[in-house]
Parts: structure tokens; C-alpha cells; sequence
């Protein structure tokens, strides 16, 4: 009885310790890929406003589960990869769907604006010869 | 158990008395010779306790610790050589309680004899008490050991962060901060209008962290979960197991009082051994004092005409 016990105990924290496992390997890739599709729409010339804007909705809500996803992915604490340290390099720009509702702005606005480029910058910009 | 013979009542003979007084004075070196350290011939093929530390004595909560540590122990040879030694010890005290006994109440060479048969059955005690504290001291030993192991397994899973490891540990800490602080303002925004309904992810989650927390409830209201303490103030796990380092050594310096007191008890069974040598020696025609030499003064007579 005694071994079928420590059996159970045994058993238990092993499957404690699958548990804590990485339960999806490569969420910050996905996310990525994610959030690249979504820079790829922003910047598609192709594209009428009404449908870079419905695509972009319908991206922002896939980004929003990704990001959580990563965002509360244990495996990640202390993973000292060069996709894990960007990824938390900068909060703004790589949980944009997150950053970008938080301030209350449109996603692309948001992501211009961590690069450096607002409207007022965009305007006042001149064409001149290198 | 009795394991002295019983002494006829007849008077020992010479070569008896003399025999007996060679046996007490082996026994008063013997006592001695016995209590030196025999370390290295004693290791070569006596019972051992191996315990391994495991992950899972990190990992577990502090009461599992000692209760593991314990069980495996008592299934260990030194374990069941301690439990053996002990009983040995406890038939060897009655034997020498029976012994003074029928002493008190002996008189003349049985006397002499049930003395001689006491001396040798004390120092069997003291060589059981010798044995057992050395079991007791591989076993107290063995316990620092395993403690001073899982103290450097834990500090290395604490420590050996590379300031770099640190600084991303700590930007994951702060960026899952104001995720959990704008989350809920961010599900209203998102989620409120029926354009954007609630994903199945959202939904799920949700679900899963509530009954998440109620196992997570349950687990630390777990007794065997439940925190060490000391004097009420729960104590972590390094600290527990520092505690148990302490309780090891205080064990293996009370063992060391204990081998002291062993030394004095053969010291003192050597001066009876030597006592009763003297006695049997005092006893013995053969070995006794030859006449005093005739001095020279005593001839003068003879050689005066």
C-alpha cells in the first residue's frame, strides 16, 4: 500500500511538472507571424480604407488571444532567447493590439507613433535631394 | 539473556586464580584498546545509508521532506543495524543488572569470579554503546550531507541568474503587470459591442482560471501543503532545511558528549579490572611476596669467635 502510495505522490507532482511545461512552444513566433500579417495589411498600398480597416479588426482580435497567450505563458519567465528578449524588449510594440487599446488608439496610429512618425512629423516633412 | 556461566562452588585452583588475574589485566587494556578509533577498518564493510537528492525532495512541501528523509532511513541496513544494536544493548543491560545482583549476594572466589564475569560483560557493553554510536554518527553524518546538498541545489535554483536573465525576468514581470492592470478595461473596450463578441480563447480561459484557482485554494488549504513553522512565523524551505541542518549537528555533538562518557565508563572498568588483578594476584601463595633477603648484619655472629 505504502508503494502504491508513493506511486499516486510521485505520479501527482510529475503531472504537476508536466504541467509547468511549456504548454505551447513558439507563442512569441506566432505572435510574431501574427503581428507581421497585420504590419503587411497596414502597408498594403493595394488596399481601399474600409478593407485595410476590416482586416485589421479581424487581426487585432486573433492578436489580442495570441498576445495573452503569451503574455501568461509561464515557460517564457527567464527564457533568455533573442525572440523572447525582443518580444519583452518593448511592451508597446510587441503587444501593439494591448498597447494600442490602452491608449485609446487605432493600431496603426499606434504603431506609427512608437516608430517616430506622427502626422505632425509626416506633414512637416520636405523632398530634398541627398 | 544470561551469558555468564554459572561458578561452581568449589575453591578455584592456582592456575584458575592465576588465569583470572592475567584476564583482568587483559581486560583493563582491552577496555581501553577497544575505544580507539577503528574507522577504517569498521567502513570497509559496515551498514550503510545512501539517500539521494532527488528533484523531488526540492520540490515538495517541507513536512514531505523529513517524512521522506525518515521513511527512507528506516528502510536502510543502518537503520536496521541501530534498531539491532539497540535491542543488543538492552539484553546486554539486564545481563549486567542480573550479574550485580547475584555479586551482591556471592562472597569469596565465586565472588571474584562473578566480579571478573561483570568487568567482561561491562565492556561488552561499552564496545555495543561504541558500535552503536558510530551507527549513529554515519547516520547523523549522512543527514548534514543530504541537508548541505539540497541547501547548494536550492541556492543554485535561486541564484545563477545572469544579470541579463535578471533584467528580461524582470521586463516579463512588468510587461504581465500592465497587461493584468489594463486587461479588464481592454475586454471592455474590445468585447462590449456585438461586432466584436468575446473569442472562444477569452471564454474558455476564463473558465479554466476560475476553476484553476479553486484547485489552487484547495492545494495551499492542503495540510501537507501546509507551511513550517517556527514559533507561528511560517519559515521557507531553505530556512526549514537549515533548521534540520542545525537539529543534525546538535545530534552529532550530543553523539560526541555521549562517546565521552563511554570513555570514562571504560576507564573506570580498567581501574576495576586493574583492582581485581591486584586481588587475585594478593591471593595467589605462588605469586605472593618471596621472604625478605637475611640481611648481612645478621652473619656477623657466625664469623666473631
Amino acid at each position: 500500500m505504502r508503494k502504491d502510495l508513493s506511486f499516486l505522490m510521485l505520479a501527482g507532482f510529475i503531472g504537476l511538472t508536466a504541467m509547468a511545461a511549456p504548454a505551447s512552444a513558439g507563442s512569441v513566433e506566432n505572435l510574431e507571424r501574427e503581428r507581421a500579417i497585420m504590419l503587411e495589411v497596414m502597408l498594403q498600398s493595394d488596399l481601399t480604407a474600409s478593407e485595410r480597416y476590416e482586416k485589421i479588426t479581424v487581426s487585432k482580435r486573433r492578436l489580442i488571444d495570441l498576445e495573452r497567450i503569451v503574455l501568461r505563458d509561464k515557460s517564457l519567465t527567464g527564457r533568455n532567447s533573442p525572440a523572447v528578449k525582443r518580444a519583452f524588449s518593448n511592451y508597446d510594440l510587441t503587444f501593439l493590439a494591448h498597447a494600442s487599446t490602452e491608449k485609446n488608439l487605432l493600431v496603426t496610429d499606434h504603431w506609427l507613433e512608437q516608430l517616430g512618425l506622427t502626422s505632425q512629423n509626416v506633414m512637416a516633412a520636405s523632398r530634398r535631394r541627398r | 539473556m544470561k551469558t555468564y556461566k554459572s561458578i561452581p562452588s568449589k575453591v578455584l585452583s592456582k592456575p584458575q586464580l592465576r588465569l583470572l588475574g592475567f584476564a583482568a589485566a587483559l581486560l583493563a587494556t582491552a577496555s581501553i584498546v577497544t575505544l580507539l578509533p577503528t574507522d577504517a577498518i569498521a567502513n570497509a564493510n559496515q551498514p550503510t545509508w545512501r539517500p539521494a537528492v532527488s528533484e523531488k525532495l526540492v520540490k515538495l512541501p517541507n513536512s514531505y521532506l523529513k517524512k521522506a528523509l525518515d521513511r527512507d532511513f528506516s528502510d536502510s541496513p543502518l537503520a536496521e543495524a541501530i534498531r539491532s544494536a539497540d535491542s543488543e544493548i538492552n539484553l546486554k543491560m539486564q545481563t549486567l543488572a542480573d550479574l550485580q545482583s547475584a555479586t551482591d549476594q556471592a562472597e569469596g572466589d565465586v565472588l571474584t569470579e562473578l566480579r571478573h564475569q561483570f568487568l567482561a560483560q561491562k565492556q561488552e557493553y561499552l564496545s555495543l554503546m561504541k558500535n552503536r554510536q558510530d551507527l549513529k554518527t554515519r547516520h547523523h553524518k549522512t543527514r548534514i550531507k543530504i541537508y548541505q546538498r539540497l541547501l547548494k541545489k536550492m541556492s543554485r535554483e535561486h541564484s545563477g541568474q545572469s544579470s541579463e536573465k535578471a533584467k528580461l525576468v524582470e521586463s516579463q514581470i512588468a510587461s504581465r503587470a500592465r497587461f493584468e492592470k489594463s486587461s479588464e478595461a481592454i475586454d471592455m473596450k474590445m468585447f462590449a459591442s456585438a461586432i466584436a463578441p468575446e473569442s472562444r480563447y477569452s471564454k474558455e480561459y476564463s473558465k479554466n482560471l476560475s476553476a484553476a484557482n479553486a484547485l489552487l485554494q484547495a492545494i495551499s488549504a492542503h495540510p501537507m501543503n501546509a507551511k513550517q513553522e517556527t514559533d507561528g512565523v511560517p519559515v521557507s524551505k531553505p530556512d526549514y532545511v537549515r533548521n534540520l541542518l542545525a537539529s543534525a549537528e546538535s545530534e552529532l555533538s550530543l553523539i560526541s558528549q555521549e562517546g565521552e562518557i563511554v570513555g570514562y565508563m571504560a576507564k573506570l572498568v580498567a581501574l576495576d579490572a586493574m583492582a581485581l588483578a591486584d586481588q587475585v594476584a594478593e591471593s595467589d601463595p605462588d605469586l605472593a611476596e618471596p621472604d625478605k633477603s637475611v640481611g648481612i648484619s645478621s652473619a656477623v655472629g657466625l664469623f666473631i669467635q
